[in-house]
């Protein structure tokens, strides 16, 4: 197993959002979360990179690492990277700087460079953008410099946060196709997602969340077919 | 084609003119020339004497509010720390110098006391950070500005009653680093001391903005500044990040105090002035500017030569406070702006 989430609860302070949740996912997989807002998608995500400490419960990564253990910047170290829903670029740095800081874990000098060519080759609109300021750019823009961003790391577990939020169709569409080049590359992917029918046509298997607690889990084909996922995600009835 | 990119690059230069940050410059270096010429080019040098000081502190003052969202108010007891630690540092120097007469030991002298007011600066900051900021952070991040504050002014109370308890009321002060005669720049008698510190105080923020610009360290603690989520998401350890930038930033503001320590003698509120007035810079170039904090070093430092000279020793604070309360009445976000609005936005 790649990652293990077992039995964790988390949240913020007093108020807690996940209540003794399991997921697993295995490496190559593309693994997807869906269910309603506030349902904990992000808090799950937020919980695995560590940015939110869990109450208790265990993560592993790999097998070894504990991440519950582990700080933020560890977890990221480890080869975790996570793409938020805010995109936390550093605004007031160029595209290039934000690139940089995205390697800043990364000793090898070659490893960089391969990794810039990479990133770049995957959202050429980047390239002629390298010295703008991050911030002055349009959304789209900065969900793609966030997710190569996120990919300069040379990570092999990347957690997304609804990547198609305020995206124009289009847009969207181009980061789904994105996504699934970087599974092709073999980097393993735990989405959350409010676009439910795009996501179970491209992931390979599913859970949704709702109210905190984990009620369905299976392959995507499966839950696309799934009378509850239908009826409240799809709009079919 | 060639007329043409001409004119545009020409267009350029106006529109970058007309950014509020170079129109600031332009004007301050205007004042500054016109005012020297008015009355003499004492005006000019005191200006630059004082605005590397300020410009120091304020530096650092922008940089940890940035970094950190502290309001530092124990800012100036570091410039008071930086004085006392030189004053005893030096003071054994002048009693080997004057019986020896070694000239090696008298142009190093200085510099070593420095590196030592530095060192101390450094520690302190290094330790009222794991001591104090770091629990405090751990336990919880609610009202963080105002809880900071509250703990840097008891720092400064601390600290200058620490300094009255042990090291008493008395002015502790020398009359000079280096016993060399004064010398005439722009027809002003100016004292070796003067000019020395400020080629340092020059050195000292050109290295400063350089480290912050290019290097990795700098870079990731501008990270930090700018988004501390997206720092951890990318590996940076915050904590460490936040310890280094306290750290360098006392550092910074007790070597202010040892390079003033001939003008400032040390006493437990030296620090009052340097605070305020950094203070002033801060809020009027906007919160967490710090390119326009080193800047605003050099505005304020005019405010106040330029009113000490036209009304009044008295008046050098008050004048340049109402000044300033002007300005943000037209521009409350400050001269240069920032991207942090409110104090308690952050």
């Amino acid at each position: 197993m790649l990652l293990e989430v077992n039995n964790i609860n988390s949240g913020y302070g007093f108020l807690q959002v996940l209540w003794d949740v399991s997921i697993n996912i295995d490496t190559g997989e593309y693994v997807c979360l869906i269910g309603p807002n506030g349902a904990g998608k992000s808090t799950l995500l937020k919980t695995i990179a560590g940015i939110v400490r869990l109450k208790n419960g265990r993560i592993l990564f790999n097998d070894k690492e504990h991440l519950h253990l582990a700080k933020g910047h560890e977890i990221s170290r480890m080869g975790i990277s996570y793409i938020s829903e805010e995109l936390n670029l550093f605004r007031r740095m160029t595209v290039e700087e934000n690139l940089a800081m995205g390697a800043v874990a990364i000793k090898d000098k070659k490893e960089k460079e391969k990794n810039l060519a990479f990133v770049l080759g995957l959202f050429p609109q980047l390239k002629n953008r390298l010295t703008q300021i991050s911030g002055t750019m349009s959304g789209g823009e900065q969900k793609m410099l966030a997710i190569a961003r996120g990919m300069m790391s040379s990570p092999t577990l990347l957690l997304v946060d609804e990547p198609s939020l305020g995206l124009a169709p289009q847009l969207t569409t181009a980061v789904f196709d994105t996504l699934d080049i970087l599974i092709k590359e073999g980097v393993s992917i735990l989405l959350a997602e409010q676009n439910v029918h795009r996501t179970l046509q491209s992931t390979h298997r599913g859970y949704v969340i709702e109210s905190g607690k984990i009620v369905l889990e299976g392959k995507s084909s499966e839950l696309s077919e799934n009378e509850h996922v239908k009826k409240a995600y799809l709009g079919i009835v | 084609m060639n007329h043409l990119s001409e004119r545009s690059l020409f267009r350029k230069m106006a529109i970058k003119l007309k950014t509020p940050g170079s129109l600031t410059v332009v004007i301050t270096i205007a004042v500054a020339v016109l005012a020297s010429l008015y009355s003499g080019s004492y005006i000019f040098i005191n200006t630059l004497v004082m605005g590397a000081m300020l410009a120091i502190m304020a530096m650092g003052l922008a940089l940890i509010f940035s970094v950190m969202s502290v309001p530092n108010f124990a800012h100036g007891e570091f410039f008071m720390v930086g004085t006392l630690v030189s004053y005893y540092v030096f003071k054994p120097f002048i009693k080997i110098t004057q019986q020896t007469g070694n000239p090696v030991l008298i142009s190093l002298s200085p510099l070593i006391t420095f590196f030592t007011a530095t060192a101390v600066g450094v520690i302190l900051g290094m330790f009222l950070e794991i001591a104090l900021f770091r629990p405090l952070r751990r336990r919880s991040r609610e009202q963080w500005v105002m809880n900071s504050f509250l703990l840097t002014l008891g720092v400064s109370v601390m600290l200058v009653n620490g300094h009255l308890l042990i090291f008493g009321t008395d002015f502790k002060g020398i009359i000079n680093y280096w016993p060399y005669e004064t010398i005439k720049i722009l027809e002003v008698q100016t004292s070796f001391d003067r000019i020395v510190v400020l080629i340092l105080s020059l050195c000292v923020i050109l290295i400063f903005w350089a480290f912050m610009k290019s290097s990795k360290l700098g870079r990731s603690i501008r990270a930090v500044s700018q988004d501390e989520t997206g720092a951890i998401m990318v590996g940076i350890n915050v904590d460490a990040i936040q310890t280094i930038t306290l750290a360098l930033c006392c550092g910074l503001a007790a070597l202010s105090g040892a390079f003033l320590l001939f003008m400032y003698p040390s006493h437990p509120s030296v620090g009052m002035a340097p605070l305020y007035n950094s203070w002033f810079i801060v809020i009027l170039m906007g919160m967490g500017n710090v390119g326009g904090a080193a800047i605003g070093g050099f505005v304020v430092a005019l405010f106040q030569v330029l009113t000490t000279v036209y009304i009044g020793e008295g008046w050098g604070l008050i004048i340049p406070a109402i000044a300033i309360a002007a300005i943000l009445v037209i521009k409350p976000v400050g001269i240069l702006g920032s991207p942090i609005r409110g104090i308690l936005d952050k």
